[in-house]
């Protein structure tokens, strides 16, 4: 078996792993887990608006799980995406609002500044990796919350609040963007916005970057064995804040996303974990750009999905359940590892005795 | 002078969930197990000491179910990352996603909410001098474990398998029962931490719970250094922080210019810059154990 062919096998053994453990514990309270299933797939796929849903969703995702994917290729361990997502998304918000330009550039330009937004708490981070010797898990966990708070708790309800008119009292959060910085979408009845192409066209990026340039291959090998590519004069710090800045910058179009997309501005409640899930989605795919198109699609589906698990009686946050145990899987390759590869052996034997005495099988045979 | 009194008050009861679950964050790293789960740990505890509390009646059940749900998610950690030589920081993420979402999860299911456990009353613990326990075991638990560490056998084990595995494995200390040990032990204290978020400061559960605590006291383990006094008086600090903060919201006007300012957002990021900033070394330097999230392989070369 070809290793891209067995992290796959891995990846799909832990997710279903995952889902059949979600699936137990819904029985095991005495609901029907069957119908809520069936609800999460007929919610995801089942109709034209699901499928638009899904698509916003498994948009944001891919960028979560790209920033947490391409941090992993230089070795750095980004759980910062959460506070880069909050930071691109109120960059978005507050471009959308404060320049008044046609949708042609008004959009490229708040999703530039997303990017922008995005990137500046990660170029922190690794800041203090590369000049203070700052573990980036840490780092990155602090910056979250310092992001959080003054972000949320400071100047959305602060500076950037939008002016509540005497009549209005609930309103919260940033004003509204223009309509010229809401991104296009293609149909009346779905959700479906321009995220998801650029997602797509984001993955595909990243793919080319990693696998077809040289600059992709300094990245792998300073993630690879970081001595040895300062040996062999690869310029380990640059090429460490590069990855840190596209990573802050995929959160940050992430956030983006939702806010030109859906949102229309920064509201006033805004938990999302997005960036959180972003880690799930970079793990499950391997951290290979196109493996996390296809985790983000699916966990899009969840998420998209799950708000029907609410006609059985289960909170939508059940889809984090799901996403943990998924993780989980993931990190205990072995147990998994193991059966698949008996099974591979069987299978082999299988084969080998089926054609009797017949001599061992030449290479590319099978 | 009344203020002050107030303030340390609220220290003294909004300290323990974060020294608690610091020490625990401590001894976990200290044995070279990174916890990043403890966010998780605290919400497990926090949820099912209001469980047991609530169907037993009795609020010493609720704490002991704390610790046990901590322990068990801490046993899960260890499983996955000594025994399976997993990275710890993703066994620790997957562990906080599992809690968040499996809490709700058990909420609904028992409760049938998914906002505030609906239950009147909790039993409450016997309180000392206006205190609950939790509060003494707070102020004690740091010097005892401090003593433990660096004056016991089982101490000087500990803090040698976090610092340099493979010397500790030469001279007959088994590596993964010390880290078993010393992870199963930190998710007990997370678990309590959590529990007296619950039972004993709150009275109640919320699905909010513990609202970044666990990483706040991840923060005060770093910034105590990664010792058990340390970590105790940054929780200390910490806690002051908070009571700071709950102070001057519940003093500020309603209105008027300077509630306009909306400060209490600066403030709560406050704690988190300051571990920034002494982790870059503007406050002192912070070295964590040698072998700190490095999962043990007795073949590795060395």
């Amino acid at each position: 078996m070809s290793a891209g062919a067995r992290t796959l096998a891995l990846s799909a053994a832990a997710m279903l792993s995952a889902l059949a453990v979600g699936f137990v514990a819904i029985l095991l309270t005495g609901k029907d887990a069957a119908e809520g299933y069936a609800g999460v797939l007929d919610g995801s796929f089942g109709s034209f608006e699901a499928v638009g849903e899904t698509s916003v969703k498994a948009a944001v995702l891919t960028c979560t799980g790209l920033s947490v994917g391409i941090a992993f290729v230089v070795g750095l361990f980004n759980i910062g995406a959460e506070g880069q997502f909050i930071a691109g998304a109120l960059a978005a918000a507050v471009v959308g609002r404060a320049l008044h330009l046609p949708t042609a550039l008004h959009v490229p330009l708040s999703l530039l500044a997303a990017a922008a937004g995005g990137a500046l708490p990660a170029l922190a981070a690794a800041w203090l990796k590369v000049r203070r010797g700052v573990h980036e898990v840490i780092s990155t966990i602090m910056l979250n919350w310092v992001v959080i708070y003054t972000v949320q708790d400071w100047l959305v309800v602060g500076p950037l609040r939008a002016p509540s008119s005497s009549a209005e009292v609930s309103a919260s959060g940033t004003a509204q963007i223009d309509v010229t910085a809401e991104l296009p979408r293609f149909f009346e009845d779905s959700r479906l916005d321009v995220g998801l192409p650029i997602a797509v066209v984001l993955a595909v990026f990243a793919w080319f970057l990693l696998s077809r340039t040289v600059l992709g291959y300094e990245m792998r090998a300073v993630g690879a064995n970081i001595e040895a590519a300062r040996a062999a004069k690869i310029p380990v710090a640059r090429r460490l804040y590069l990855a840190m800045a596209l990573s802050g910058a995929f959160a940050g179009l992430g956030g983006a996303f939702l806010i030109l997309g859906t949102e229309h501005h920064y509201p006033g409640v805004f938990r999302t974990g997005y960036g959180f899930d972003g880690i799930a989605v970079a793990l499950v795919g391997s951290s290979h750009p196109l493996g996390v198109l296809v985790a983000a699609a699916c966990f899009g589906a969840l998420r998209a999905g799950a708000t029907r698990l609410q006609l059985v009686g289960i909170h939508p946050s059940f889809a984090e359940l799901i996403q943990g145990l998924a993780v989980l899987f993931v990190a205990t390759r072995a147990p998994f590892a193991a059966v698949l590869d008996r099974a591979a052996r069987a299978l082999e034997r299988a084969r080998s005795a089926r054609r009797g005495a017949a001599p061992p099988a030449r290479k590319g045979d099978a | 002078m009344i203020l002050a009194l107030s303030i340390l008050r609220s220290i003294l009861d909004f300290a323990p969930p974060l020294v608690l679950a610091a020490l625990g964050g401590v001894i976990s790293e200290r044995a070279g197990v990174v916890n990043i789960g403890l966010e998780g740990m605290m919400r497990v505890g926090a949820f099912f000491a209001c469980w047991a509390s609530f169907a037993w009646g009795s609020a010493w059940i609720g704490a002991a179910a704390g610790i046990a749900a901590g322990t068990a998610f801490a046993a899960a950690h260890a499983l996955v990352s000594i025994h399976g030589r997993a990275d710890q920081v993703v066994s620790g993420i997957a562990l906080n996603l599992i809690a968040l979402g499996l809490v709700t999860f058990l909420l609904e299911a028992v409760f049938g909410t998914t906002g505030t456990a609906p239950v009147e009353t909790l039993p409450e613990l016997p309180s000392l001098l206006g205190r609950s326990p939790y509060t003494y075991v707070a102020l004690v638990a740091p010097f005892a474990v401090h003593g433990w560490l660096h004056l016991t056998v089982p101490g000087l084990r500990l803090r040698a398998v976090g610092e340099h595995p493979h010397a500790a494995a030469t001279l007959g200390v088994s590596v993964a029962r010390v880290r078993w040990a010393a992870v199963l032990a930190g998710g007990a204290l997370a678990g309590l931490g959590g529990s007296s978020l619950s039972i004993a400061i709150l009275h109640r559960f919320d699905n909010k719970m513990p609202a970044g605590l666990g990483f706040m006291a991840l923060a005060a383990v770093v910034f105590g250094k990664w010792t058990p006094l340390g970590a105790f008086f940054a929780s200390l600090f910490f806690a002051l922080a908070n009571a700071g903060v709950d102070a001057v919201r519940s003093a500020m006007p309603p209105s008027g210019p300077l509630a306009d300012l909306h400060l209490d957002g600066i403030l709560l990021a406050a704690p988190y810059l300051l571990t920034l900033a002494l982790l870059a070394g503007f406050v002192g330097r912070a070295v964590p154990p040698a072998a700190d999230g490095v999962p043990y392989d007795p073949e590795a070369k060395h």
